[in-house]
């Protein structure tokens, strides 16, 4: 797009228009993120003075030590972390195999499998969370996490599917072919060939799927009600609902819970819009 | 988008046995797990939504068969009516408001400028940032006595003094503007991807056609990019419509239930007022406007692509 048509005046004028308009939606995405770093580090009479200070003043870690002084926070995000890791693990195995089926072969029953992920990738958590909980309750898996992050990798396969699809299309017939001639079978065409070319795919689901995990309330606060198994949302969630939580402890709790996936899908924010946009949804 | 019309693979007897069976083995992980946390609960639900089940109802107490009479209820209760009416609004307004400022945003950062790669970096940032963070920030940005919008909205011309979140119709904006800053940024970043692939030798004949930029975008630029704007659409969609967290944590579906989308009142319905088969029957109605949706887009979509085709 680099057709730009009139005089030089009306050239820097459209520049100074496009970048103040450019500054200012960096500014509103920016701000709460900002915002919650100030607070964190600044200590509470600092933040409830009046008017509010814009940048952070006489900062300290007295949030986070109060944070994981009073409450199990360092419990709640190993927690977390160990419902992500088991759900990534499920998450990325089956989404492997249900991509190379769709992708690599011919079957009936095939538009019927893609209908069913897309429904299951379109479903409200929430509409059928309660018969989950019954079931659960039933055969005694609630509270355990383990049995929780079945039902996250039950929810984001769908999307590891449509992101790992395009990535298995994307390889030449002519590899799969030459690994053939040389005897491979098509468990080892996938183990040998597709699973090392289409690695940053893989990756990529692998964030997904830690992060969806990560950032699940619903599930968790329906299927664990012990606080001690409590994943690091809903420990935070309860730690909000409790009035004398002192406001610095809240928002280093969001800080440390929140920042690690925005990090990591900087880096494979590529991947997840090209598996949304060229394999999403193709029936 | 091509279609595979044969297997890659020529069919052939290998040691794990027959092509023809393997695909269906491979799905088979995928489908046990479906099967029992997605479609059962499903038919779970749909059988208590026939049933007259409260929650914590005395044991021993017999539940009854009731047929349709909860969805025949549905139709006369004017909070269900009222949350059709208020997921719609949201679904709505987070289609169109979010698709359109992701357009435009990528629009323009859709040139080479200094600092490129940063932006679109920081774009992604909210998409990223958890639903229970998020909540946590907006409640305290919002708060009324102390949060910095809370603060500076009171010299506004609009009387804010009810609280963001406890008054109407600050509660719905609250809740609005809250979707569209994790949203849109994400939006922009997608739309800008396949900006990329808009042919630029058809932009520049375009201009020396003569055709303006509204012209150029028209012609040129919307029809390359319309199947990631359908699917942006599509998801914008589902993101109002399965939107719990941010909601149930920050409004409650209040102040009375005037920011209650569909599945903040399924839960409502079951553990605020404890009428389990009523919140079953709405779920069972979301559902069926949730498969309604995904078959229209998949229409919509192959309608499309044939006409590309063509």
């Amino acid at each position: 797009m680099n057709v730009v048509v009139g005089s030089k005046r009306t050239v820097i004028l459209r520049s100074i228009v496009r970048y103040s308009f450019i500054a200012v939606v960096c500014l509103l995405v920016i701000f709460p993120l900002y915002w919650m770093v100030v607070t964190a580090i600044q200590p509470p009479e600092v933040t409830l003075a009046y008017p509010p200070v814009l940048y952070p003043k006489s900062p300290n870690v007295l949030g986070f030590q109060q944070l994981f002084h009073d409450k199990p926070m360092g419990r709640w995000l190993l927690n977390s972390g160990f419902v992500a890791s088991l759900t990534t693990l499920i998450t990325t195995t089956f989404s492997i195999l249900g991509a190379y089926a769709i992708s690599w072969f011919k079957w009936n029953g095939k538009f019927i499998f893609g209908m069913m992920l897309l429904f299951t990738q379109m479903l409200p958590e929430a509409l059928i969370v309660i018969p989950i909980y019954k079931i659960y309750s039933k055969y005694h898996l609630v509270n355990s996490l383990p049995a929780l992050s079945l039902i996250h990798a039950a929810f984001v396969i769908p999307v590891g599917v449509w992101i790992l699809r395009p990535a298995f299309e994307s390889i030449p017939k002519e590899v799969s072919e030459a690994a053939q001639i040389d005897g491979c079978d098509y468990l080892q065409l996938l183990r040998k060939i597709i699973i090392p070319l289409c690695s940053p795919a893989i990756l990529a689901v692998g964030v997904v799927a830690f992060f969806a995990s990560w950032g699940d309330y619903l599930l968790a606060v329906t299927m664990i009600s012990k606080q001690e198994l409590y994943p690091a949302s809903v420990g935070l969630a309860s730690t909000m609902s409790q009035l004398n939580t002192p406001i610095q402890e809240l928002l280093s709790g969001a800080l440390i819970y929140g920042l690690p996936p925005v990090i990591l899908y900087m880096f494979i924010q590529k991947y997840i819009i090209s598996g949304l946009t060229a394999g999403a949804i193709k029936g | 988008m091509k279609k595979l019309a044969s297997p890659r693979i020529p069919t052939q007897r290998t040691k794990i046995g027959s092509s023809k069976n393997l695909p269906y083995l491979l799905i088979v992980p995928i489908c046990i797990l479906s099967f029992t946390l997605v479609l059962y609960p499903i038919v779970q639900g749909i059988w208590i939504s026939l049933t007259d089940k409260t929650l914590g109802a005395e044991i021993g107490k017999k539940v009854n068969f009731v047929g349709l009479d909860n969805y025949a209820g549905l139709a006369h209760n004017s909070a269900f009516l009222a949350s059709v009416r208020i997921t719609t609004l949201y679904a709505l307004i987070n289609v169109v408001a979010s698709v359109g400022a992701g357009l435009i945003t990528a629009l323009l950062v859709n040139r080479k400028f200094r600092g490129r790669g940063g932006v679109r970096a920081l774009l992604t940032a909210p998409w990223a940032f958890p639903d229970i963070a998020s909540v946590i920030i907006f409640i305290w940005i919002l708060n009324s006595a102390f949060g910095i919008i809370g603060v500076v909205s009171q010299y506004l011309p609009f009387d804010t003094s009810g609280g963001w979140l406890t008054s109407s119709p600050y509660a719905f904006i609250s809740i609005i503007g809250m979707s569209m800053w994790k949203t849109f940024p994400f939006y922009s970043i997608v739309i800008l991807s396949a900006l990329q692939g808009v042919p630029e030798d058809l932009l520049e004949a375009a201009t020396v056609d003569g055709a303006g930029p509204i012209q150029r975008f028209k012609s040129v630029t919307l029809p390359s990019i319309k199947p990631t704007m359908y699917l942006l659409g599509l998801l914008a969609f589902i993101f109002a419509f399965r939107q719990f967290s941010m909601i149930y944590l920050t409004t409650g579906g209040g102040p009375e239930r005037d920011t209650e989308t569909l599945v903040v009142s399924v839960y409502n319905t079951a553990f605020k007022y404890y009428d389990y088969a009523v919140s079953s029957a709405i779920g069972v109605a979301g559902l069926a406007i949730t498969f309604a949706a995904s078959l229209g887009f998949l229409i919509l979509q192959n309608r499309t692509a044939r006409r590309d085709k063509r």
